[in-house]
């Protein structure tokens, strides 16, 4: 019986295909695909269609990182194929949703093998696995895989050694529907080579040979030249009886169709639900009382983050934190955080610094973006208090990596203090690190910094509060408008006051809650059965916002800006409040 | 100055385009309505090329036409490194000629079809197209060794000449003329390798390469 060739690995490129900086245009059973490699030797395959607007991918950039589509310039991460920047909407963070097909990619034998659902691993191939497999050049042929397989059966060549063998002898090691192993012996010189073709729709395919052993470096230009003559024959011959048939009914793949999760209006989860679970693959001093935690995923593919995301981290104590994701784009075999030691801390850095180890387990959310970086700025001045950094260094990485223009001002007690320095010493653009600075001092370097807006520029900053505050209060003085000052706070210094009784209308959901005093609109709402996402439920990280379509909120979180409270259109649930009897919101 | 007759679409213009930004010459492009108006017919371009075709050079009253014949004059007189044309090399000089006249065939399949396609020549397009994939298979081949032999050109040697300036266009513009180059992966690679080239410009269905 033949085996279904969609659940089989088959080879869709060879290894002299994918050089670095590259995407190789390829096909398999009708799909077409694009295959590129990564600068950290991942090869990626990929439905070959940007699914913005359906333009091949195979000719878009790869940077090394990311595969931008040169339709609209959409960006793509290694690995999981999300989206990380759409720049007709700079000041956005993409949906994680968006995301492209990938398929399953494995080298071996100077292949890479993929396929449409394939079951197991690639085949080993024992005389392969013993020899040292070297690839020839493959020979893509207008015909069947089964006219293919028919006429290699007969195929010649010499053997090694032996290229000028007249009459070599020939014997076929193996046959199955997709390969063909053969001997060549001429006197005391052998030869095996297998012959693996690529089904590339239902009248072509790639023959894509693999010698058992290397040649001499010497012999290899002349093997390579004797193969290639030997295989342009086969071909006349099979392409010859191809043309004398029918021409077969070309194969149509199947687009995937919208997951029904994502055609519906997504459930958010109830609470803060752990989405993933990863291990502790390495963890490490990176500065003073700062410990970096490299998290990789258990099976599969971590999900895509982009500049500026955070993750909650569910600690082994109950606790749930906020991390910045500091890895630069298309670092995507682990998420890296950056956890200070507080010295009041009330357990969730302790016990990251004392009780969590290389080898644990850990339960953390898909990443969230709600700092989102803009790449169409003049400038960009990214402004790092202490362990503040780790946003601005996964922004800095993706700047850097496009050759945008950037400013990295790190403020520390000391050069021991600045987290992950080695990255910081590897990026382009400017870096200045500003050293045990005074807080009188600090505020004139901010001063000093911002001072001269122009029109698009932007300015990112995380930190401690009161340099936050600095910051931003030297920037408004300095004329930069708010919607160009982007900010992160730590935490909610403000002091809650949860005292009022007010209602809450929801418009689409039609019902009418209150939130008495003690109690926040996040709790009610959940309490009434409503899906409502949260991460830090204090008033800094924006996850729980909604739209308020009457009535003037109470703001009491530090996430929106001044502009944004006065406008009261948005509202964090998780702190905020109503100032009038009654707010309307979009939910 | 230079001028050059010149018309945005045109694959041979390009290639002057081309040359004379990788060599930073100056030079005035004069446009031509080549399509729909056909300018390149009329009594009074015929007076500049008789033979009714641009692109056409103007360099200080020196009046010279056909796209390769452009490229060999221009490489000669503005390229001091002498590496584009490798005149010094009677060897390289062989290989850049034939691989030029190997273009005149790519010109002559995979561009006649795109000037089917997009501009309604009346050409037989599947013709043209077999012809180019014929073409195609030989130079993906030709490249293939080029590269396990450690070089980067058509030609040997170690910087690209006028010959890959003169297969270029017709092959990075292929699909236009529905003539796919999937089954070429070391002509893709090669694109690549020339859009990379320092002055290297672009045209209406070309885009740069990633950063190398």
């Amino acid at each position: 019986m033949t085996a279904d060739p969609f659940t089989m690995w088959h080879p869709v490129a060879s290894e002299h295909d994918v050089p670095y900086r590259h995407v190789h245009h390829g096909q398999l059973l009708g799909r077409e695909l694009a295959v590129w490699r990564a600068d950290d030797d991942f090869v990626n395959v990929w439905e070959n269609r940007c699914l913005h607007r359906g333009l091949r991918l195979s000719i878009g950039s790869n940077d090394g990182t990311e595969l931008r589509c040169q339709y609209h310039g959409w960006r793509y991460a290694n690995r999981s194929a999300g989206c990380t920047y759409i720049p007709a909407h700079p000041a956005d963070a993409p949906a994680r949703t968006i995301c492209n097909r990938t398929f399953s990619s494995v080298e071996r034998y100077g292949l890479v093998w993929s396929g449409e659902s394939p079951v197991g691993d690639p085949p080993t191939v024992d005389v392969l696995e013993a020899g040292t497999p070297f690839g020839l050049r493959n020979l893509p042929v207008d015909a069947s895989v089964e006219l293919a397989v028919r006429h290699l059966q007969a195929h010649r060549f010499s053997p090694c050694g032996r290229l000028d063998a007249e009459a070599p002898e020939m014997t076929v090691d193996g046959v199955s529907d997709y390969s063909v192993a053969l001997t060549a012996r001429a006197g005391d010189a052998r030869s095996t080579a297998v012959f693996f073709v690529q089904p590339v729709d239902s009248g072509r395919c790639v023959i894509r040979g693999v010698l058992a052993d290397a040649p001499p470096a010497g012999e290899q230009l002349a093997v390579w030249r004797h193969h290639a003559i030997e295989l342009d024959r086969l071909r006349v011959v099979i392409e010859a009886e191809a043309a004398s048939l029918p021409a077969p009914e070309p194969m149509v793949p199947m687009l995937q169709q919208v997951p029904l999760h994502l055609a519906e209006v997504p459930d958010a989860p109830a609470g803060r639900q752990p989405a993933l679970r990863v291990q502790v693959q390495r963890k490490w001093e990176t500065a003073a009382g700062v410990a970096a935690f490299e998290l990789a995923p258990i099976e599969g593919v971590l999900p895509t983050f982009q500049p500026g995301a955070h993750i909650d981290v569910h600690l082994p104590n109950g606790l749930v934190r906020q991390y910045s994701i500091t890895n630069g784009p298309g670092e995507s075999a682990s998420y890296r955080l950056g956890v200070k030691l507080e010295p009041d801390s009330s357990g969730g850095s302790s016990c990251l610094h004392e009780t969590v180890r290389e080898g644990d387990v850990l339960a953390i959310s898909e990443p969230r973006n709600n700092f989102p970086l803009r790449r169409d700025s003049n400038r960009t001045i990214l402004v790092a208090g202490g362990i503040g950094i780790t946003p601005l260094l996964a922004m800095a990485q993706a700047l850097d990596r496009m050759s945008l223009p950037f400013e990295l001002h790190c403020f520390a007690q000391s050069a021991e203090h600045v987290a992950f320095a080695d990255v910081v010493d590897g990026l382009g653009g400017s870096v200045v690190r500003h050293l045990g600075l005074s807080p009188d001092e600090t505020v004139a370097e901010i001063r000093r910094l911002v001072a001269g807006y122009e029109s698009f520029a932007n300015l990112y900053v995380c930190g401690p509060g009161p340099m936050l505050e600095a910051v931003r209060r030297e920037a408004s003085a300095a004329g930069w408008p708010d919607e160009a000052v982007h900010f992160e706070y730590f935490k909610n210094t403000n002091e809650i006051d949860n005292s009022s009784t007010f209602e809450v209308a929801l418009a689409r959901s039609a019902m009418t809650v209150t939130v008495p005093a003690g109690a926040t609109i996040l709790e009610v709402l959940r309490g009434h059965g409503v899906i409502m996402p949260s991460s830090c439920e204090q008033g800094a990280c924006g996850t729980c916002v909604a739209t308020v379509l009457e009535g003037e909120p109470d703001h009491q979180d530090v996430y929106l800006n001044d502009s944004e409270h006065r406008a009261g259109d948005r509202i964090m649930t998780c702190v905020s409040r109503a100032a009038s009897d009654r707010l309307v919101l979009d939910l | 100055m230079i001028k050059l007759y010149d018309y945005v679409l045109s694959v041979n213009c390009y290639k002057q385009r081309l040359l004379l930004s990788i060599l930073d010459v100056p030079y005035e492009s004069i446009p031509v309505d080549f399509y729909p108006g056909w300018e390149h017919k009329s009594e009074a371009f015929k007076k500049i090329n008789p033979l009714g075709h641009i692109p056409v050079i103007d360099d200080d009253g020196y009046i010279l036409w056909d796209a390769h014949a452009i490229l060999v004059y221009l490489a000669a007189k503005y390229d001091p490194s002498g590496q584009w044309y490798p005149s010094g090399d009677p060897e390289r000089v062989g290989e850049t000629a034939s691989w030029m006249l190997f273009a005149e065939g790519t010109t002559n399949t995979a561009s006649a079809a795109r000037l089917c396609v997009n501009l309604e020549y009346d050409f037989d397009l599947e013709a043209c197209q077999a012809g180019a994939h014929r073409l195609f298979r030989v130079l993906d081949e030709h490249l293939w060794f080029q590269e396990r032999r450690g070089l980067d050109w058509v030609c040997s040697g170690a910087h690209p000449t006028i010959a890959d300036l003169a297969l270029f266009p017709d092959v990075i513009l292929s699909e236009e003329g529905g003539i796919s180059r999937m089954d070429y992966p070391a002509l893709r690679r090669w694109t690549d390798r020339f859009r990379r080239i320092p002055g290297f410009v672009t045209m209406p269905g070309i885009f740069p390469a990633s950063p190398g």
